[in-house]
């Protein structure tokens, strides 16, 4: 019982923190009545928030577009009944069969246009293949059905690609100052380079294996294409490896099937003996083959390792050489002014004056070149700083203007989005327009309205007779009671007059003045009951009220509530008793 | 409806009056529609009128055609649609031959569109059977009943005889069944009220 009293109150306290302004508390919820249950109702029901509102506002995207769509299509495939197959119209086979379906194959297809190479710089040979050769693209796939499912998948390619390269010209192009071209080929070499590494990483050969040869051989293979196709490929002769690897295989497979074709035609004509003696020559010729083979690996290896020891003896003796030009030169010119020194010894005296002013003037010509550069570079150095705030002032320019036309490019993009959408409203918004139904014309509301304002005034036509009526009514009553008045003043002076005179007029004056208190107290009577009617009226409607608010069901409740929550006070007693 | 940058250049090509004057642009549709349409793997690009015109271009413009007509038809796309797409380089002329051939064989286009993928075979009717399971090899006591359903279906992946599904299913199974379906036509039914 608590529980619920409990309850009550808070949702009373909650429906007050909504703004609900009539009279609420916990009796609302537990003896409730119809009409304030009907109002709080009402209340929390405005108070609910009104989604659909808002979204009629807003402009209905895509996928809702489609969902009209789609929900159009199936109220109309809804209405057509079901037939069988034998009754169907070809308009009916439509939407109750689809007829033979396929999967969504797709092939490559080959097109008469490179998205890398510009037109003018593709070889002749391919332009000539384009035009002569090339088949349509519609008859180039193997069966007809695939035709639509490549094409589109072709044109889904393609965009995405652009879209792809589009974003990350945006996030990261920019940003790099380079031309588009120019990204690309930078982002190509770094590219290959990773791939070149990796391939490295992979390739390092293992000399135990048979089949190492050949991988290693190929990987550089491929390592020369990839070479090839860059314009950086002098990475590719630092790896001496490979070259060396590739050289063998080159030069010994011309060898090999030499010696393969002579074993071959030594074996023609032996074809004529048996069948054993074939196989056993043929097992010996594989085992000698074999033999030769291993032999010719381990020589391999060996020539490998003898020039490669040869190539570095090599290079130590060319440093060698170098070393010893250069020790020579310095001991030619060390001679060489020897000599002049011996020269110059019988004149000693003369010779070493001479060599005085010398050194003298080389000391003056020496400051006089000093001052000279000090003059200058004052002014050089001052260039050179202005040029490097011009620099730096540009770099900071660029960027701002790198950064104004990132913001532009977004601007382009926001507001095509949003020139978009408003077409895509003012598309859906039309078609809605169209839909509406056009003969609920104006006439027919004006109609009613002018129906409704005649059923009013009609109406207050009646009140008014009625109130004039009343109004009448009381007018007579006044007029009338105005008129007793008088003629009983009248009466009352001329029976008061003649009374005095005679008995008998004295006894009917007196009737008189009963009868008019009587009359009175009639009237009296009468509006009183009148009162009381409306009184009684009044009284019965508000019974009504009482009664629709099942007070006494609620007062019923109330009690038995009452001795609930005393029987729990009992309860709680007894235990704290107990306890 | 975007298009990529070589469907535009072709649509430029085609639009050009020195490669395509209009009768040549008016036969260069027709074939473009022809060769989606018909079921022979030819392509029609040795029509004589077309003769004169570099075949590299031809085959080019002729791939950009086929891929915006495809792109049409998958858009569901009107009128102002297609010239929205069209009108930088076309002018109105070629514009409305365009617009007449693609609503000739809109509906061919659409069908062939259509046939691409898969669909799940209709059900056409059903026959059932209720069986009273009282008791068996192995239980003695069973009392249960079981419903063997056949559904007649009609496939149109093979265009072949109606053939049937069948299968056994306890009560339980049966009633989930008619629950499901109930609740698929009336999600159905709520789809066209959106």
């Amino acid at each position: 019982m608590s529980a619920r009293f409990r309850l009550g109150m808070s949702l009373a306290q909650a429906c007050q923190d909504l703004g609900y302004k009539g009279e609420i508390g916990y009796q609302t919820f537990l003896y409730s009545n119809e009409p304030e249950i009907r109002s709080l109702l009402m209340f929390l029901v405005e108070k609910l928030p009104r989604e659909s509102a808002e979204t009629s506002d807003q402009p209905a995207g895509k996928s809702v577009l489609l969902q009209k769509a789609i929900a159009d299509q199936i109220k109309a495939q809804l209405a057509v009944p079901w037939l069988p197959p034998t009754c169907r119209l070809p308009i009916q086979c439509k939407t109750q069969s689809r007829g033979p379906c396929h999967r969504f194959s797709s092939q490559p297809l080959s097109v008469p246009y490179s998205l890398k190479v510009p037109q003018n710089k593709q070889s002749k040979e391919v332009t000539e293949y384009y035009r002569d050769f090339l088949p349509a693209a519609t008859a180039q796939p193997s069966q007809p059905i695939s035709v639509p499912a490549s094409l589109l998948e072709l044109h889904a390619s393609e965009l995405s690609a652009a879209q792809e390269w589009e974003s990350e010209w945006n996030s990261q192009g920019l940003l790099s100052r380079l031309t588009p071209e120019e990204y690309r080929s930078r982002k190509r070499s770094r590219l290959q380079r990773r791939i070149e590494e990796q391939l490295r990483a992979a390739a390092q050969p293992r000399p135990d294996a048979q089949g190492a040869q050949r991988s290693t051989s190929d990987l550089a293979e491929l390592l020369q294409s990839f070479g090839g196709a860059s314009a950086g490929g002098d990475i590719l002769t630092k790896g001496t490896r490979f070259t060396h690897t590739e050289k063998f295989t080159f030069t010994q497979e011309p060898e090999k099937s030499v010696q393969q074709m002579a074993a071959a035609a030594s074996s023609l004509p032996s074809s004529r003996q048996s069948e054993e003696d074939l196989r056993v020559q043929q097992q010996e010729e594989i085992a000698a083959l074999q033999q030769q083979l291993h032999q010719l690996a381990v020589q391999m290896e060996e020539v490998g390792g003898d020039i490669r020891h040869l190539t570095t003896s090599i290079n130590q003796m060319s440093e060698e050489l170098k070393e010893l030009e250069k020790s020579n030169t310095e001991n030619e010119e060390l001679v060489r002014v020897k000599k002049q020194t011996i020269d110059l010894l019988p004149d000693g005296e003369n010779n070493l004056e001479k060599l005085q002013n010398l050194v003298e003037a080389s000391v003056m010509r020496l400051d006089n070149l000093k001052a000279q550069w000090e003059k200058h570079k004052a002014p050089l150095l001052e260039e050179q700083r202005r040029l490097k705030e011009l620099c730096s002032n540009q770099e900071v320019e660029s960027t701002r203007m790198l950064a104004e036309i990132k913001e532009l490019h977004d601007k382009i993009r926001q507001s095509a989005e949003e020139a978009k959408k408003k077409e895509a409203l003012y598309k859906q918004l039309l078609t809605e327009y169209e839909k509406l139904p056009k003969d609920v014309s104006r006439s027919a509301y004006t109609m009613r309205i002018l129906e409704i304002v005649g059923n009013i005034k009609k109406q207050k036509e009646e009140i008014t007779k009625i109130l004039s009526d009343t109004k009448e009514l009381q007018k007579e009553i006044n007029s009338l009671t105005g008129k007793l008045d008088r003629t009983f003043a009248v009466t009352d002076e001329l029976v008061f007059k003649d009374a005095k005179k005679d008995e008998s007029v004295r006894k009917s004056y007196k009737y008189l003045a009963a009868l008019h208190e009587n009359c009175t107290q009639l009237i009296q009577t009468i509006e009183d009951t009148g009162t009381i009617m409306r009184e009684i009226r009044d009284l019965e409607e508000q019974i009504e009220t009482e009664n629709s608010k099942k007070t006494i069901t609620n007062l019923e409740k109330i009690l038995e509530d009452y001795k609930a929550i005393r029987q729990e006070n009992a309860t709680l007693a007894a235990k704290i008793k107990e306890a | 409806m975007e298009l990529s940058e070589s469907v535009q250049k072709g649509l430029q090509y085609l639009a050009d009056p020195v490669h395509f004057d209009l009768k040549t642009f008016t036969a260069f549709t027709e074939v473009a529609f022809q060769s989606l349409i018909s079921s022979r793997s030819e392509c029609g690009l040795d029509d004589p009128q077309l003769k004169d015109i570099d075949q590299t271009i031809l085959k080019h413009c002729h791939i950009a055609t086929t891929t915006f007509i495809l792109e049409s038809v998958k858009q569901n796309a009107d009128k102002s649609a297609i010239s929205s797409c069209l009108e930088d380089s076309f002018d109105t002329d070629r514009i409305d031959v365009f617009y007449s051939s693609y609503q000739h064989h809109k509906r061919t286009l659409e069908n062939l569109l259509e046939s691409i993928g898969r669909s799940p075979p209709h059900i056409t009717d059903v026959l059932w059977r209720l069986d009273y399971c009282i008791k068996n090899s192995h239980v003695h006591k069973v009392n249960q009943p079981s419903y063997l359903i056949s559904l007649h279906v009609e496939n149109d992946d093979s265009g072949g005889p109606p053939k049937e599904v069948n299968f056994n299913c306890t009560m339980e199974q049966l009633q989930d069944l008619v629950g499901k379906m109930k609740d698929a036509a009336k999600s159905l039914e709520k789809a066209t009220q959106s």
